[in-house]
Parts: C-alpha cells; sequence; structure tokens
C-alpha cells in the first residue's frame, strides 16, 4: 500500500467517548451506571432488542454532538442518518449496531495539541454501545445495561508521530469534551481504538482494538511502540494484524491477523428517519457554546496570570472555572492563580477530594487572597485556612476573629519573640555571623513558629537583622 | 350464528342486548372448529380472551367503536402475553412484554384479540405456504386444495370463514394484505406507509412493513383503520397526518372522478376471467359517472419486483440477526463457540425461504454488491415513488387485478420456481414500495373462486379510495 509517512511513529485514534445524557441512546432507560446495580436491570425490550421494538432517538445525543462538532470545527452534515452495522456477536442484542456510516455527523475536524500543532480529526459519528461482557469460569455473562449507551466516535488522520502527542491528543480531547459538559469522568467511559506504526518496519500498520481508559490508552501506545520497535531490532517482519490490551500484564497480545477488511453490509436503519440539522439549530449551538479552555488562557493572561500557569490550569475545566468565579470576585488575578493551582490543590489532594465534592466556594477564596494580598494574614495562615474551607463549612473573617489569626505585627512582642529564638539558639546565630544566609532563615522559621505563623514576616526578617547583626 | 357488520354488533355489545361472555364463548368455540380444518390460527388463547372479557364488562361500553368485537392478529404482531412467533419455529413459546400499538389502539376500543393468525414465516411468501418449521398450512376457504395466499393467509382466511362479526389486523410488504384478502375473497386495506404505528411489529422490512385491516365488508375493514391509524413517537417512521373519517365516504358520489386502469395489467399473463372482471368494474365504475382511462407505469412495471425484493431482502437479513437463541425464543444446549450455537440455531429453526431471503439479502448489501444491488434498489425506488405522484396529480385512483391469478391449488405451488412465485406480486409490489394505500376487494368469481381488484391512492388518501370502492361493493 502507498503511504506518505516520514515520521518515526505513525498513530491514528479512533476515541469512543460516552456521553453525559439522562437516558441511553434509542430508549429511555438510565444512563449512568449505579453502583453495585443488578446486571441486566437497567434495560427494555429496545436495548435488549426484543422483536418488536424500534429506537427511539434521544435527541440531547444530538445537542451533544454538535457541540463537539462545533468545537472541532467540523463540516456538519445537513442531516443526520443512522446505519446498522451488521455482526455477530454476544454483546450486540440486534447483531447489528445502529451506528452512522454514509454521512457522519461531523467530518474535516480539528484540535490543537498543547504545541499549537493540529491534528486534523477526519469524522465524528453517533453511535451506541454494545453489552458489557464478563466471564464466569468456561461461560460468558453478558450485561445489557451498558447497551445503547450513547457514544460519540472521533477519528484521527494518522497523524500522530509519537505515543506522547497521542497521549497529548487524548488529553486536550478530555479536556475539551469536559469544558462542553458532554462527558464526565466519574460516569462516562472512554473507550480507544489505535492504528500504530514505525518506519523501521515501512509501516506495517498495527490496530490495538478496544482499550478502555485514558491512562491505560496511553500506557498501550507507549508499550505498542516500544514492542514494534524491539521486534524489528531483532530482525522480525511485522504483521498487519489486530492486538488486544491486557491491562494486568501491560502488554498487547495478537488477536487476529487481518486477510481482509471485514464487511458489516451496511445499510441504513429503515427505523429511524433522517433528522434535519438546520443552520438554525446550528446556530443555536453556537450561540449556546461554553468558554473553552483556550478562551479561559486568554482570559487570565489578560488579567495579569502567567500565560503558563493560566495554560496549566485552563487544562482543568473545575478548576480553571473555580479560578474564573474567584477572580470575578475581586480577588487580584494572580494571587488568585498562585493560590488556586498551588495551595487550593495541595489542600484537596490532601483530604482526597474532588473540587466539585469539596465546601470551598470561589468567595471564601476571594476573601483569603483579600486578606493575603492586604497583608491582615500571612500565608501560613492562608495555607491552614485553605486546609479548612475544603473540607468545612466556615466563614473566614470570623473564623480568623475567633482564633486570633490576625497578622502580629506589634514590634514589642516581636522583638521579644526574636531575643527568646536568639538565646535558645547560639550555634544558628554563630553560623549567621559567619555568613551562613540559611541560618538565619531557621532563626525567621523559629520566631514564626512561635507566633503561631501569624508573625509579621516583613517585621520578623527586619526585626532579627537588627538583633543578630 | 348469524354474521352481522361489525358497527351492528359492536352496538348491541354497546347496548348489552348481546351478553359479551356468552358471544366469545361461542366465537371461541367456531374459531376453534374452523382451524381444525383450515388451520386458520397458530394459536387461540382462550385465557387471555377471558381476561379481556372480564376487562371489558368493568369498563363503560357505550363508546367503545370496536365494543366486543372478536379480532385475530397476524402472528408477526405482537400481543402482551399471548405468544407471537411470526410463523417462525426461532420464536416458538416467545410471549411478548409489550402490546403492538395497534393492538393497544383495538383494545382500548373494546376489541377482544381472540389469536394469533397463520402466516408465511416471517411473511416471506406469496402462497402461505411457506410456514415456519412445525406450523400447519393454512387452506382456501372456498376450496381446501387452493392455498389462501399469503402472507397474511390466515387472517384472510379466518375473515372468509367467521361466521361471526369479525376483523382481522394484518399487515403488507409487499402485498400480504391484498393478496390473501383476493385469495379469499374478503376486504383488504393496506394503508399508506407511516399511518399505523409499527411499534410491537415483527419486522419484516421496515420500510415496507404496513399494519392494515381485513374485514368481510368495505366498512368493516374501515371501522378498524379509524381506531388503529393515528401518529406514535415509539414509531419515528410514523406520520402526523389527521385521521379521516373513511366510513363517512362510503358510497358518496364518485361522479367525475378519474380512474386510472392498468394498461394490459404491466404485460402479465393475467387470467381471461380476471382481465374480464377488470373490464365489468371499469364499466361499474363509469355508470357511477366516473372517468377510466387506461395508462401505463413504464418504470414500475419493470422494476418494482427487483426493486421490492432487493430492499425487502438486505432488511430482512439485518433484522433477523436478531435471532440467535439468546435471550428470548428458541435455545439449544450450549455447545461450541458462540458462531457454532446461533449458527446451530439458526440452521435448526428457520425454514428454507427465510434461508434464502437472509442469503440473498446479505449478498445485496456486502461491499462489492452493495452500489449495484442495495444502493441502486433505493434510487429506483424514488423513481417509482414519482411515477404513482405524477399519474395522482391526474387521477384519483389506480385500478388493477390483484393477482394474476386466482389461488392455486397447493400442487401447483410445488411446480413453480421461486423466481415464479415472486412474479405472482408484480401487481402488489408497486404500491407496497410506493408506500401508496391500496385495497383489495372481491368483484366477480372465476371457477368457483373469488376474483379479487384492486384500488391504489396517493399517500393519505385512503378516504377517497374507500369511497370509490365501496360502489364496487353495493353493485357487486
Amino acid at each position: 500500500m502507498k503511504h506518505a509517512f516520514t515520521t518515526d511513529v505513525v498513530i491514528g485514534m479512533e476515541v469512543h467517548v460516552e456521553l453525559k445524557t439522562h437516558t441511553k441512546l434509542f430508549c429511555s432507560c438510565p444512563r449512568p451506571a449505579v453502583d453495585g446495580e443488578t446486571p441486566n436491570s437497567r434495560v427494555c425490550p429496545i436495548c435488549l432488542g426484543h422483536p418488536g421494538s424500534k429506537p427511539m432517538l434521544n435527541r440531547a445525543c444530538i445537542d451533544m454532538g454538535l457541540k463537539l462538532a462545533v468545537a472541532l470545527k467540523c463540516r456538519i452534515a445537513p442531516q443526520l442518518i443512522f446505519s446498522r452495522k451488521s455482526y455477530f456477536y454476544p454483546d450486540m442484542s440486534k447483531n447489528y449496531q445502529i451506528t452512522q456510516y454514509e454521512e457522519p455527523l461531523g467530518t474535516h475536524g480539528e484540535l490543537k495539541l498543547s504545541d499549537g500543532s493540529t491534528i486534523h480529526v477526519s469524522r465524528i459519528h453517533l453511535e451506541e454501545d454494545p453489552a458489557a461482557l464478563g466471564h464466569l469460569g468456561s461461560y460468558v455473562l453478558v450485561d445489557y445495561n451498558r447497551s445503547g449507551n450513547p457514544l460519540i466516535e472521533i477519528v484521527t488522520a494518522p497523524q500522530l508521530e509519537s505515543p506522547e502527542r497521542a497521549r497529548d491528543f487524548m488529553k486536550r480531547l478530555v479536556t475539551l469534551i469536559e469544558y462542553l459538559d458532554i462527558f464526565d469522568v466519574e460516569s462516562c467511559i472512554i473507550k480507544a481504538d489505535a492504528n500504530i506504526s514505525i518506519k523501521e518496519s515501512g509501516y506495517t500498520r498495527v490496530e490495538i482494538k478496544n482499550v478502555t481508559g485514558f491512562k491505560e490508552i496511553a500506557r498501550a501506545l507507549f508499550y505498542e511502540v516500544e514492542r514494534q520497535r524491539s521486534e524489528v531490532a531483532q530482525g522480525k517482519k511485522l504483521l498487519q494484524e489486530t492486538r488486544g490490551w491486557d491491562a494486568i500484564k501491560g502488554l498487547t497480545y495478537s488477536m487476529r491477523t487481518k486477510e481482509t477488511e471485514e464487511d458489516y453490509g451496511y445499510i441504513i436503519d429503515p427505523d429511524l428517519v433522517p433528522t434535519t440539522i438546520s443552520q438554525e439549530w446550528i446556530g443555536k449551538i453556537r450561540n449556546s457554546m461554553p468558554e473553552l479552555a483556550e478562551e479561559k488562557v486568554q482570559k487570565f493572561a489578560l488579567r495579569g496570570v502567567d500565560l503558563e500557569m493560566a495554560k496549566v490550569i485552563s487544562q482543568d475545566k473545575d478548576l480553571a472555572e473555580f479560578l474564573d468565579a474567584t477572580i470575578l470576585q475581586g480577588a487580584d488575578a494572580e494571587l488568585a492563580a498562585k493560590w488556586v493551582r498551588k495551595e487550593l490543590v495541595r489542600a484537596l489532594n490532601q483530604e482526597k477530594l474532588k473540587l466539585g465534592k469539596s465546601k470551598a466556594t470561589p468567595q471564601q477564596v476571594a476573601c483569603l487572597i483579600k486578606l493575603l494580598k492586604s497583608g491582615e494574614i500571612t500565608d501560613r495562615v492562608g495555607q491552614r485556612l485553605i486546609e479548612k474551607i475544603v473540607s468545612q463549612d466556615i466563614d473566614i473573617q470570623s473564623y480568623i476573629e475567633k482564633e486570633g489569626l490576625g497578622i502580629v505585627s506589634d514590634t514589642g512582642h516581636l522583638e521579644d519573640l526574636c531575643k527568646q529564638v536568639i538565646a535558645e539558639n547560639p550555634t544558628a546565630v554563630q553560623d549567621f555571623k559567619q555568613g551562613e544566609q540559611k541560618s538565619f532563615n531557621f532563626l525567621v522559621g523559629k520566631v514564626m513558629q512561635k507566633a503561631k505563623g501569624r508573625g509579621d514576616p516583613a517585621k520578623i526578617n527586619e526585626l532579627m537583622k537588627l538583633l543578630v547583626s | 350464528m348469524m354474521r352481522v357488520g361489525v358497527h351492528e354488533y359492536a352496538r348491541q355489545i354497546q347496548e348489552g342486548s348481546l351478553d359479551l361472555k356468552e358471544e366469545m364463548h361461542r366465537v371461541i368455540q367456531e374459531a376453534r372448529r374452523i382451524n381444525e380444518e383450515y388451520a386458520y390460527f397458530n394459536i387461540i388463547d382462550e385465557t387471555l380472551v377471558k381476561d379481556q372479557v372480564d376487562d371489558l364488562i368493568k369498563r363503560k361500553r357505550k363508546d367503545l367503536p370496536l365494543a366486543g368485537v372478536p379480532v385475530s392478529v397476524k402472528d408477526c404482531i405482537c400481543v402482551k402475553g399471548m405468544e407471537s412467533t411470526a410463523g417462525s419455529a426461532i420464536l416458538k413459546g416467545y410471549r411478548p412484554l409489550l402490546d403492538a400499538t395497534a393492538i393497544r389502539k383495538a383494545k382500548d376500543a373494546g376489541a377482544i384479540i381472540i389469536g394469533k393468525t397463520a402466516q408465511d414465516e416471517f411473511g416471506f411468501g406469496s402462497f402461505n405456504v411457506n410456514v415456519g418449521r412445525g406450523f400447519k398450512t393454512p387452506k382456501n376457504p372456498h376450496d381446501l386444495s387452493r392455498v389462501t395466499g399469503g402472507s397474511s393467509g390466515g387472517s384472510a382466511g379466518i375473515t372468509a370463514k367467521a361466521p361471526f362479526a369479525h376483523l382481522s389486523i394484518a399487515e403488507s410488504t409487499g402485498g400480504s394484505i391484498a393478496a390473501p384478502a383476493a385469495f379469499c375473497g374478503v376486504v383488504g386495506i393496506t394503508p399508506t406507509y407511516g399511518r399505523v404505528s409499527r411499534w410491537g411489529l415483527i419486522d419484516y422490512a421496515n420500510s415496507l412493513d404496513k399494519i392494515g385491516s381485513m374485514g368481510a365488508s368495505i366498512a368493516d375493514a374501515s371501522l378498524l383503520l379509524e381506531v388503529i391509524f393515528g401518529h406514535d413517537e415509539k414509531d419515528a417512521t410514523s406520520t402526523h397526518q389527521a385521521i379521516p373519517s373513511l366510513r363517512a365516504e362510503l358510497h358518496q358520489d364518485i361522479k367525475g372522478r378519474r380512474i386510472a386502469l392498468l394498461k394490459d395489467s404491466f404485460r402479465t399473463a393475467v387470467d381471461s376471467d380476471i382481465q374480464k372482471a377488470a373490464t365489468n368494474v371499469k364499466a361499474v365504475l363509469e355508470k357511477c359517472g366516473a372517468r377510466v382511462d387506461e395508462i401505463e407505469m413504464d418504470i414500475t412495471s419493470r422494476y418494482a419486483l427487483p426493486v421490492y425484493y432487493l430492499l425487502a431482502m438486505s432488511e430482512a437479513s439485518t433484522n433477523l440477526a436478531k435471532f440467535c437463541g439468546m435471550r428470548y425464543g428458541r435455545a439449544e444446549p450450549l455447545e461450541g463457540s458462540f458462531d457454532d450455537y446461533f449458527s446451530n440455531v439458526r440452521e435448526l429453526h428457520f425454514g428454507s425461504e427465510v434461508k434464502r431471503r437472509i442469503l440473498l439479502g446479505t449478498f445485496a448489501r456486502m461491499a462489492g454488491h452493495r452500489d449495484a444491488f442495495y444502493i441502486k434498489a433505493a434510487e429506483v425506488r424514488s423513481l417509482i415513488i414519482q411515477e404513482y405522484k405524477k399519474i395522482f396529480k391526474s387521477y384519483d385512483a389506480i385500478l388493477s387485478p390483484t393477482m394474476p391469478i386466482i389461488a392455486p391449488r397447493f400442487a401447483d405451488i410445488e411446480k413453480l420456481t421461486p423466481l415464479q412465485s415472486y412474479m405472482m406480486d408484480i401487481l402488489t409490489v408497486g404500491p407496497n414500495v410506493a408506500g401508496m394505500p391500496h385495497v383489495s376487494m372481491p368483484c366477480g368469481q372465476s371457477k368457483g373462486m373469488p376474483i379479487g381488484m384492486m384500488l391504489t391512492s396517493d399517500h393519505f388518501n385512503e378516504a377517497m379510495m374507500v369511497r370509490i370502492a365501496s360502489h364496487l361493493e353495493v353493485s357487486r
């Protein structure tokens, strides 16, 4: 086969994203799985493929698909048409999957990677998820709870030149769909198939099928590139084949060597009528588009946030929206960005909380930033407070008053503390006098400790300098 | 038991001048007696009949248009809790969890569903001889050595034979209402595609399947349609058109109406008696003041048949994939791989015509053939619809015989090749491919067997079709 590849590695991705809907794609069965649900409890004649049942299109899925199509700058099909993709498999309730073939929802799209380069998205389309298979001894068990879940498939051109870039693509995509509010990592599955080939083999194409989860997808790609390189290095000839991913062993394994393309005998699904996608509809979607990561970066940078910092924060939708709201509450943008990115994230990790599940509000953080900016509290106190607000409902002002956390700038009191510290640490004083700057910081730290973190750091510095030199 | 019109019977049930329990008891007895000899039912469900009667007795019957009317249902239309197999062994024992929308509407109108009628397996046949494995073949009500026609053969047979007021909910994909109606001498109306919800219909070919009605008269068949017409959100192809009052059209004036008589019936070898009957009907219509012109349909006459079989088989081959011995219907001991298992189930429980159509349909949509067959057929279907539309700009209806022959003998059918057999649908596939409403009604006899004539009208113009047809009934 002819190709125009020149890079060391060529990767093309087909990413399947479960949409964040209330119901399935073609029936009214509830969509997000419930913890500990019984297999085959979230089913009906439609998603079980019972005779006589017919699919009913969930229009919310079209809206979500259109949002993504607009965000990826796709050409949008004038009408939505579904086809039947026929193949026999035990996870298929009808032994055909309702998907889009002739005219996908979107084509000719693009997504930007972190370095600003553009990856071509050849198509995006809607389709139904098959059931889930489980194994019990020599039996295969089928759970149709997943059957009929709405998926959107995103297909890239074979344009990703390394597993790192593929991972970056996935990361940017996940960020995007989170911003669009069509995906949430808690309740939606993300799966991928990938085509991978390397220069050394003459670009023999290997397909990895059905890897679930963002991290696993990246792992599988890194593994596969290494595997291909090492096979070629050992003088082996690579086969054009389909491989699976074993997440436990962390390796890919051969499923079948591809002799011919599979023939799915596509026909237009005659149970579903074409849905016209009017310019008016697309216009409505455009007008309802939320602010996306790129726009957040611009906005933060304009308000004085460091560009790199703005980019990092904007990759996390929840964090970016939190910062945005904090700045709206009147907080200094630069300081707020630093505190949100560093201290808030640290406090959340410490408490093992997601931002959405924590008690922290932009109002509280804005209040905290104002107090820090005006020097009414110290950084130490700020850190302590941020730990409090992620897990507890407190009013910052009254908490500071109650606990006496306001800054201590009383010269007499601080001088007493400095003197105590000098008396208790003669060696450190000695070291400083011989030019050890570290020892000075040590002494200042000790004073801060005695001041329970509330001492005005500038004043302590000043006093200590006077007293020890 | 005297057979009265459905409307009159329902009125007596509404008023209470007939005892519902007694009537239904007799209906079931008669149906069983007829079934012994003619095999019109795959199942007569006495238990569910009793439940329905009990329910109906509790309801206010006064305004129910089908109060207590015994209704038989083609086996491919799901009735909740009543074994529904579409005439196939592979669905033996399957009791649907749902009522088809047409069934729900009929029940709401007071109908009593008495059982499921015999059909060609999944509707795959023109004579109702392609019954599923282990199913009985229904026999013509006028001559036991002849076929009923298909695929709604059981519905037509019991409609002709029932000595009680009765309606049947039938289904047509390529002529499955008109053909048996013609062979058995009853009225069969196939409405416009999308008029009756397909929710609950076990699919043959979804873009062609239409649920319709059979009755002893135009009035009976129309009454049922008025009940089951209407939009249904559960079927995306169901239409929003207003429901016409068909019975108000009966015997209305047709003076000046224009009717197109199909010239030479598509150059098909039509029996001379049937050709004569067509000429008689023409004369009757002209006597009523209508103008009858002969027309030709070039595209439809040549391509409707291959278009029909290509589309129907392509769709059917995907529809039937779900029957694999999992989830419902027949199962076999678990052995070998999934492929071995489902192949075995399908091998054992599908009949040979089903296998033929799955193979042909699968072939027609495979990568190398798809453009030449499936895609081309879909394109030509549009041309056929255009041809009909053009005629309906000038004409109110098209008239032709329903079938080129009277009901053949079982012995004659055996001599036919599959292609000769498919050719029998030449006159009925046109309106079916185009989704046009059509009615077949008895108009004369040949060798003691009924002759059926067919009127086709434009999409959603069932009212005019019924109006014209009613004049043929009076003068029969």
